[in-house]
């Protein structure tokens, strides 16, 4: 079970659905879920000093309405800026190839297609989750 | 999740949770679950944590359903309102083609009807025209032809008195065409001041 996931996504709705997802699946311990990637932000530089609470796993929406930046900018901010320590990726409805392909250049580790169906996709990442932790996992989207 | 994570219940918390259960139909529920653990040699404490969780998953499932649902629904709505707004959006823009097609319309209209007004006064000044024309070519024919027999009679006539009653007589007679000519020309000028009348100040 991964002790503690972080979800920034803009819409309220999707945290309940998500929260109650990875409930039912007993995916994670915790859960914490904020509505802006300048939030996502400030929380790692935080972090970077007192590693409580820290997230092992992000899921960051591709479009963050109300933030300063996007999904991808905030995926490449932590990885790149807060240090690479956690396991990261894109959640959104979009399947563009070339977000896809800009989302894995930053180093996001996997893209979770949000649709009615989240629940398999939720449980065929927590399969290879593991593999995520280690990088042994290649970038994969599950649709 | 390590073993130090998890929250032992003993068995006297889980009889009175049981009890709880029993009377209040009210178990443990929510993420504090994931950490519980029991007695596994108490058949009873190890069946209250399972059927907890059962309940709290079923209660989850519910509610993850009846969210998605509602999301469903928002976007469906999201979709409506946005078809609504691209629909005012062509509406609108119909509306102003339309306003512009119509604004083309009523000046072609005050050009047509401008066009057909000056086509009526010239036909209407040519009339006139005409009708001058012919009546002083009238007037000026008749002024002629008794001039001239006038002056034939006086040369040829030897009588005083009749002479002076055709010098009377012409004069009468030249009185009365230049007297008709006058009125044929007021009659003219007095239908032009009133059609000028009838289509407006302006015009």
């Amino acid at each position: 079970m991964i002790r503690c996931i972080l979800l920034v996504d803009d819409e309220r709705m999707f945290h309940w659905i998500f929260e109650d997802a990875c409930s039912i699946l007993d995916i994670s311990l915790t859960l914490k879920s904020i509505d802006s990637a300048d939030e996502a932000d400030r929380l790692f530089a935080d972090w970077k000093g007192d590693s409580t609470g820290r997230p092992e796993c992000v899921f960051v929406d591709l479009n963050l309405v109300g933030s300063t930046y996007n999904g991808i900018e905030l995926v490449r901010r932590i990885n790149k800026i807060h240090g690479n320590g956690v396991v990261i990726g894109i959640i959104s409805s979009s399947t563009d190839p070339a977000e896809i392909e800009k989302a894995k250049q930053v180093g996001a580790q996997f893209w979770i297609v949000k649709s009615d169906e989240l629940e398999p996709r939720l449980e065929a990442f927590h399969a290879r989750y593991d593999g995520y932790v280690d990088r042994s996992e290649p970038f994969r989207v599950f649709a | 999740m390590s073993r130090d994570d998890s929250v032992v219940l003993g068995e006297s918390a889980v009889e009175q949770l049981r009890q709880a259960a029993s009377e209040h139909d009210l178990y443990l529920e929510g993420g504090i679950l994931r950490l519980m653990s029991v007695d596994t040699d108490s058949p009873e404490s190890v069946k209250y944590l399972k059927e907890a969780k059962r309940l709290d998953k079923a209660r989850r499932r519910e509610r993850l359903e009846f969210t998605k649902g509602v999301q469903r629904r928002n976007k469906e709505y999201q979709q409506q309102n946005d078809d609504l707004k691209t629909e005012r959006g062509r509406n609108d823009a119909l509306m102003v083609q339309l306003k512009d097609e119509k604004s083309r319309t009523e000046q072609a209209l005050e050009t047509v009807k401008k066009d057909l007004d000056y086509a009526q006064r010239k036909n209407q000044f040519e009339l006139v025209e005409n009708i001058v024309t012919a009546a002083l070519r009238v007037i000026i024919g008749v002024g002629v032809v008794t001039t001239v027999m006038y002056a034939v009679a006086l040369f040829v006539t030897e009588d005083p008195a009749a002479v002076t009653l055709l010098g009377s007589t012409w004069s009468n007679l030249l009185g009365i065409l230049l007297t008709n000519s006058f009125s044929i020309v007021g009659t003219i000028m007095g239908v032009k001041y009133a059609s000028d009348q009838r289509e407006g100040p302006s015009s």
